[in-house]
């Protein structure tokens, strides 16, 4: 400390950078004033804050605006000098020392909010969904600098010690960003270290750590201290650049603590105490396990990861958990009250009642769509003459996979895992496919899950594989082929398959089959990941089905010897018909060409499908061929075992198999096979779908009367959750966002009290009526500007069916033209006897 | 009177028809003797001949979008109007006919 001088030195000036004095120019003006032994204060006219000048944390906490006036005073022995230099610091340098900053936002603007919370003006910051669900509590920061017990009550007997302990810690970090700083890099990067160096070895936080020490605190329990001070001065700053300094100072004082207690230092559990959103930057799995589950509700994490272990974990705890929330730790206040909905993909701010009213609605919604359910979807389809075909889906995350049971999946036909080895740069470790497949293994809840091992190669590819750029990458280097480069890729794919088999249901197959020898070498693969797995006693199913995709024709030629080495086939229809056909499918001048009703093509299947199942074993298909509800009496005519679709086709495939024959649908497969003419082809499959393919147009889940809602959009969302409820949706945002673009147009309301909205989308699983009735009439800027107290909404897809449709909604928007009908269906008081009166004037099924 | 008719709207699902309903029902009300095609989903139906174009003395387009087959209608008086009008206030649409 210096002589302190009875006067002292003191200029003023106004702040000119646009982003105020933030880190990188503080950082700056510290470095100046500690150049001299003087002591140098800044005042802040605006605030009143007094801030030392020799610590960058004192300025940024003075909020220095552009366009604050601020005063400057220095006292000491060498005062002259240090007036001049900040002086001239102030006014020649630091003007110039700012770049603009990019615009932070802490509220990202992706993502749309349903049209009921928009209407309330809710504030919210959006984040990914990858663990459904919705929950409400205070949130809790999980910060990663809570001691944990045994250290936080360590009595301190040596201060002398605890104070070396700081001061080797405080250096090391420092040392360790300089050297970061010796080697290249950007500016931006460079200045964000500088800061960080500055932040390590501020004056202030120095004080604060000595202060602490001194008065008897642990090293580690004086950096937590310390740390927690700035980072709740800082947190409150009005400006937004300087309450993400915060999270700098955290950065640094878990540096700190890693230095004082090595680098395995591990943040304690937070103790939850009330219903709880926990908030988090990123998450171990031990750290989630810590958190209390009673009072756990939600996890939201900044990091954007979908496959880290913690949200693998906590999706198989059903935790609903949102990740990629864009600075949600200075966001989100500890205590504040929130609402995460991990379904749609946001974070609502302030709980208003319209928002409290939202999700009561929902949380009855997500009820009772798990009660209809089972209803709906579960149980085998069979044809009218009692075959059976399991209707199973393709995924390729955990997300499409929950979605296709949820949808009435019988499996998972196709289980790709490209995307766990796609846009990173180092492979997926055993570990994390293990937990991938073992919570895919555990949601099937006994149904099969068959794991395609990688298929990289043509145009999926990773930097880690080094794989060449070939003039033909489709008849290349790819699937199965680069597996004799990559065995410790593929033996650690193998190993986690396995184990996961001892989970659940699960199979293997391997994708780009064209000869025995593949397979051959395949199944000696697998045998040594078996052995190996047995070595170290880890557990695993030892007869684990084991299947080939059928991709490349010359499999099809060499069954005989396939099937005694394999259980099970798929076949990969686009690649079997590109190949087949020598026809690129994604080239648009030869798109005629790509064609699976090509009689060569149908009857090269009819022999495959044949000759396996003759062998006793099970062939399913899990190419686009199967997805297309078009060719259903064609997949049912070739009697395969299996069909592998998009989840959301699931529905309307089950209920059109149950109103086919196979023997119809074999007679059709060998007329097709025999017909000359592309049209007559065309003819024959149009003729042989079945009459209603989709579920009926209306049915009485779809009826709502004595509706409470307030205004059209609960109204709009009160018959968009009934389609979900009864499965007619999957994706409501995207059937509202519809509904709602064509009411952009002009409004639906069509006088006399009625409204009737409609979209075209793929967002509905068939084509539907839905009804609602109103308690009290709401205004829907209707063309004779009366209320409305009864909507009519109508949605359509499938456009093989249009025709057959657009009849029976032609009839009903003529008939709601007609006095008579709408005074009948306004007497009407129950949702049986509304649906039976439709359904008989629109000469329609409810069944 | 003859008169001859289209509506079609973006969507084609649901006003095309209730317009198609609501001019017939007006027109009949006043005594013109009407035919009504609907340009929706389902393409062109009730289609207008050339014949009952040649007959008709007025052609009402009720429309938010391009009328298909606009050259059968050269000669033809029209009076064309949001197809809302024709919800909205069907009566204000005949009485712009003069006959």
């Amino acid at each position: 400390m210096t002589q302190r001088a009875s006067t002292s030195l003191e200029f003023a000036f106004v702040c000119s950078l646009s982003d105020g004095l933030h880190a990188r120019p503080a950082s700056h003006l510290a470095e100046v004033a500690n150049d001299f032994a003087s002591d140098s204060f800044l005042t802040n006219l605006r605030t009143g804050s007094v801030a030392s000048l020799k610590s960058v944390l004192a300025i940024i906490s003075a909020d220095v605006r552009q366009g604050d006036r601020c005063t400057v005073q220095v006292r000491g022995t060498d005062e002259h000098a240090a007036h001049a230099a900040l002086l001239r610091f102030i006014e020649q340098v630091l003007p110039g020392c700012d770049v603009p900053l990019a615009g932070i936002s802490l509220i990202s603007a992706n993502g749309t909010l349903p049209r009921t919370l928009l209407a309330a003006e809710v504030k919210c910051c959006f984040g990914s969904p990858v663990s459904p669900g919705v929950g409400q509590g205070k949130v809790v920061l999980l910060n990663g600098m809570t001691l944990p017990r045994t250290l936080r009550e360590r009595v301190v007997t040596d201060i002398a010690a605890e104070l070396g302990h700081v001061k080797r810690a405080v250096a090391a970090v420092r040392a360790r960003i300089r050297e970061k700083l010796t080697h290249p890099r950007s500016s931006p990067e460079t200045a964000i270290l500088q800061a960080d160096l500055a932040i390590a070895g501020d004056v202030s936080f120095a004080q604060k750590l000595m202060e602490h020490v001194s008065q008897g605190k642990s090293a580690g329990q004086a950096v937590v201290e310390a740390g927690e001070f700035f980072i709740d001065l800082l947190r409150h700053s009005d400006s937004e650049y300087i309450r993400e300094r915060a999270l700098d100072v955290e950065e640094i004082c878990l540096h700190l603590l890693e230095e004082i207690y090595g680098v395995d230092f591990q943040a304690a559990a937070i103790e939850l105490r009330e219903p709880s959103v926990v908030v988090a930057e990123t998450l171990a799995p031990q750290q989630l396990l810590g958190l209390d589950r009673r009072w756990l509700q939600t996890l939201v994490l900044e990091y954007s990861g979908a496959t880290s272990h913690a949200v693998i974990l906590a999706r198989s705890l059903g935790i609903p958990t949102l990740v990629g929330v864009r600075n949600a730790r200075l966001v989100l206040t500890p205590g504040q009250e929130v609402v995460v909905d991990a379904i749609r993909g946001f974070v609502v701010t302030q709980v208003s009642p319209a928002v409290q009213r939202f999700y009561e609605r929902e949380r009855s919604t997500l009820l009772r769509r798990q009660q209809f359910l089972p209803l709906q979807t579960t149980g085998p389809a069979v044809t009218s003459d009692g075959k059976t075909m399991e209707v199973a889906a393709n995924a390729s995350s955990y997300e499409e996979l929950s979605r296709a049971f949820e949808n009435g999946a019988d499996g998972i036909g196709l289980f790709r895992t490209e995307a766990l080895f796609l846009e990173r740069d180092h492979a997926p470790s055993e570990e994390e496919q293990f937990a991938l497949y073992s919570a895919a293994a555990r949601a099937a809840a006994g149904r099969p899950v068959i794991i395609r091992t990688f298929d990289l190669g043509g145009d999926k590819t990773a930097p880690y594989l080094n794989l060449p750029a070939e003039d033909n990458p489709f008849l290349g280097y790819r699937g199965v082929r680069i597996y004799a480069e990559h065995r410790e890729l593929l033996q650690a794919q193998l190993r986690a398959i396995l184990r996961a088999s001892a989970v659940g249901k699960v199979q293997i197959m391997v994708p780009m089959i064209s000869s025995l020898e593949e397979v051959l070498q395949f199944k000696t693969e697998i045998s040594e990941a078996k052995q190996d797995l047995e070595r170290k006693g880890i557990a695993f199913q030892p007869d684990v089905k084991i299947g080939i995709m059928i991709e490349v024709p010359s499999a099809g030629f060499i069954l005989d010897q396939l099937c005694t080495e394999v259980d099970f086939f798929s076949l990969g229809t686009n690649d079997l018909n590109q190949y087949f056909l020598a026809a690129d499918r994604d080239s648009p001048r030869i798109a005629e060409l790509s064609d699976v009703l090509h009689r060569g093509f149908l009857r090269f299947l009819r022999q495959i499908v044949r000759e396996i199942q003759q062998a006793g074993k099970w062939v399913g298909m899990c190419g686009e061929m199967a997805a297309e509800i078009r060719n259903l009496p064609l997949l049912i005519g070739l009697g395969l075992d299996e069909i592998s679709l998009p989840a959301v086709g699931i529905p309307a495939v089950k209920r059109a198999i149950s109103q086919l024959s196979a023997a119809d649908c074999e007679r059709v497969l060998a007329d097709l096979i025999a017909c000359r003419e592309k049209t007559d082809r065309e003819d024959i499959l149009e003729k042989s779908q079945p009459s209603w393919a989709a579920q009926p147009l209306l049915s009485k889940e779809l009826v709502l009367l004595g509706s409470e809602s307030k205004n059209k959009e609960e109204a709009m969302q009160e018959i968009v959750d009934a389609f979900y409820i009864a499965g007619r949706t999957l994706d409501r945002q995207r059937l509202e966002d519809a509904l709602w673009s064509r009411e952009a147009v002009y409004s639906t309301g069509l006088g006399y009290g009625f409204a009737a909205p409609h979209c075209k989308t793929e967002a509905v699983t068939a084509d539907s009526i839905g009804v609602l009735k109103l308690r009290q009439p709401i205004d829907w800027g209707s063309v004779d500007s009366e209320p409305v107290n009864m909507i009519f909404l109508i949605a359509m897809r499938e456009p093989q069916l249009a025709n057959r449709h657009m009849q029976v909604f032609s009839r009903l928007a003529r008939k709601l033209m007609n006095e008579e009908f709408r005074g009948h269906l306004l007497a009407l008081e129950n949702a049986h006897d509304m649906a039976t009166f439709l359904a008989q004037q629109l000469e329609i099924s409810l069944h | 009177m003859k008169i001859v008719a289209v509506t079609a709207c973006p969507t084609g699902i649901a006003h095309t028809y209730m317009a198609a309903a609501r001019l017939e029902k007006v027109a009949k009300t006043l005594g013109f003797e009407i035919k009504v095609e609907t340009q929706g989903a389902m393409g062109i139906e009730n289609k207008l001949t050339e014949n009952d174009i040649r007959q008709a003395q007025f052609a009402i387009f009720a429309v938010d979008i391009a009328v298909e087959e606009r050259e059968r209608f050269n000669g033809v008086k029209v009076i064309q109007v949001p197809l809302q009008e024709a919800l909205k206030d069907p009566h204000s649409i005949f009485a712009k006919i003069q006959p």
